[in-house]
């Protein structure tokens, strides 16, 4: 409350204390990742992320998915959770869409590329020739794959 | 394997695995393989029925996110859990957030997490640090994240605290009445003076004697490099290889 005065506390009614009450925080846009997904929006996504949580937060929810499938073929796998077409506004399709970072189940994080990026943003010059490269170089995702050379799994 | 001499983390997994009872709900969070591995040596050694909730392990289902580990911790179903900090205090205090002023931070820090909750409403907090410098055991933290206890200002959904800290050279122990650490027992090959050197508050060692223990035996030890080391490998498969090749 020193350093946070914008917020405020309550009286429970029932105990009589006092709490301190945060405000919920309601994004613009969520993006999630699933591994599958169909064309009316139901998605699967990993269950130890937030992912569900984000998306019924959010004003809007994009969902990229690994892979489209069929609705009766959106079922959640060991580690996964069903996230209803109710949330999602729009499903993009693609495969290797969470590197450098992981797809449990599908594929590991990218460790050289993230150790690329962390020495690139040291530096103005370098972090500006990584956008180039990765970023704004390529046309569409698959040439962003090809420039970092992911391998399909 | 077994001629290797032993690590340090090795000394800290078994000085884990000793803390915890056998029957006991223990979970771990993010980016902490030494409290798993403490977990899973305690329950192949003492505790076959102690039920550890690692996060991270592909074996351990559960049905969705962290806000339903946050909600079983509130409802009162984890025994012990465990944390840590950049910065952590004479009086157990934690900081996650910020090294400098809050306003102006040296170092912003990704935060807290569920940290403060669940140090209040886990049965008790075991904290692990994976060094052991005066950067890190400070007189004062410079932002608190998460206290150990009650101190000036009565939280009165806590049900426990701190009990223990446990760091490369030795364990540390919180005293409930005093309301700080004072050093439990240092690990083999280790003395109190490198421990106080190593720390930037007092230990409250003065007039008594304290213990030099190895709180790994060899039969734990070959346990932790068997199987325990063959099912943390699935869980933290790049700490393993850092630290048992």
């Amino acid at each position: 409350m020193k350093i946070r005065d914008d917020l405020k506390t309550v009286k429970d009614p029932y105990s009589g204390e006092d709490y301190v009450v945060v405000p919920p925080i309601v994004p613009d846009v969520a993006v999630i990742h699933g591994l599958r997904g169909d064309r009316f929006g139901g998605v699967t996504v990993l269950g130890a992320r937030n992912d569900r949580l984000l998306a019924t937060a959010a004003r809007k929810t994009i969902a990229v998915v690994e892979a489209l499938v069929a609705p009766d073929e959106v079922l959640p796998g060991l580690q996964e959770v069903y996230v209803a077409p109710l949330h999602i506004d729009a499903v993009v399709v693609a495969p290797g869409g969470a590197h450098p970072t992981a797809c449990p189940g599908r594929y590991e994080a990218d460790a050289a590329h993230l150790a690329a990026y962390v020495a690139a943003a040291k530096d103005e010059a370098a972090f500006r020739a990584y956008l180039d490269t990765y970023i704004f170089g390529p046309a569409d995702h698959d040439a962003y794959l090809k420039a970092v050379g992911f391998a399909r799994p | 394997m077994e001629d290797k001499p032993v690590h340090p983390y090795e000394r800290m997994i078994g000085a884990i695995a000793r803390l915890l009872n056998d029957g006991e709900f223990a979970a771990t969070g993010t980016l902490s393989p030494i409290p798993a591995a403490g977990c899973l040596l305690a329950q192949h050694t003492h505790a076959p029925n102690l039920r550890p909730m690692i996060y991270g392990d592909p074996a351990n289902r559960i049905s969705e996110g962290l806000h339903e580990f946050f909600g079983f911790a509130q409802k009162g179903g984890v025994d012990v859990f465990f944390l840590s900090g950049i910065q952590i205090d004479q009086r157990g205090s934690i900081n996650l957030s910020v090294i400098g002023d809050y306003g102006k931070p040296r170092l912003r820090l990704p935060g807290g997490a569920g940290s403060a909750m669940l140090y209040s409403l886990s049965r008790r907090t075991i904290l692990f640090t994976m060094t052991h410098t005066k950067k890190l055991f400070v007189p004062k933290v410079d932002f608190v994240n998460a206290a150990a206890g009650d101190g000036d200002v009565r939280t009165p959904w806590r049900r426990g605290g701190l009990s223990h800290v446990v760091t490369p050279l030795g364990v540390m122990k919180f005293d409930r009445e005093k309301q700080r650490l004072a050093l439990d027992y240092v690990f083999t090959g280790g003395t109190v003076a490198q421990v106080a050197d190593n720390t930037g508050f007092d230990l409250d060692v003065a007039g008594r004697e304290v213990p030099v223990v190895d709180p790994l035996d060899g039969e734990s030890l070959r346990v932790l490099r068997g199987p325990v080391l063959d099912k943390l490998r699935t869980i933290y498969p790049l700490v393993c290889r850092m630290v048992w090749g």
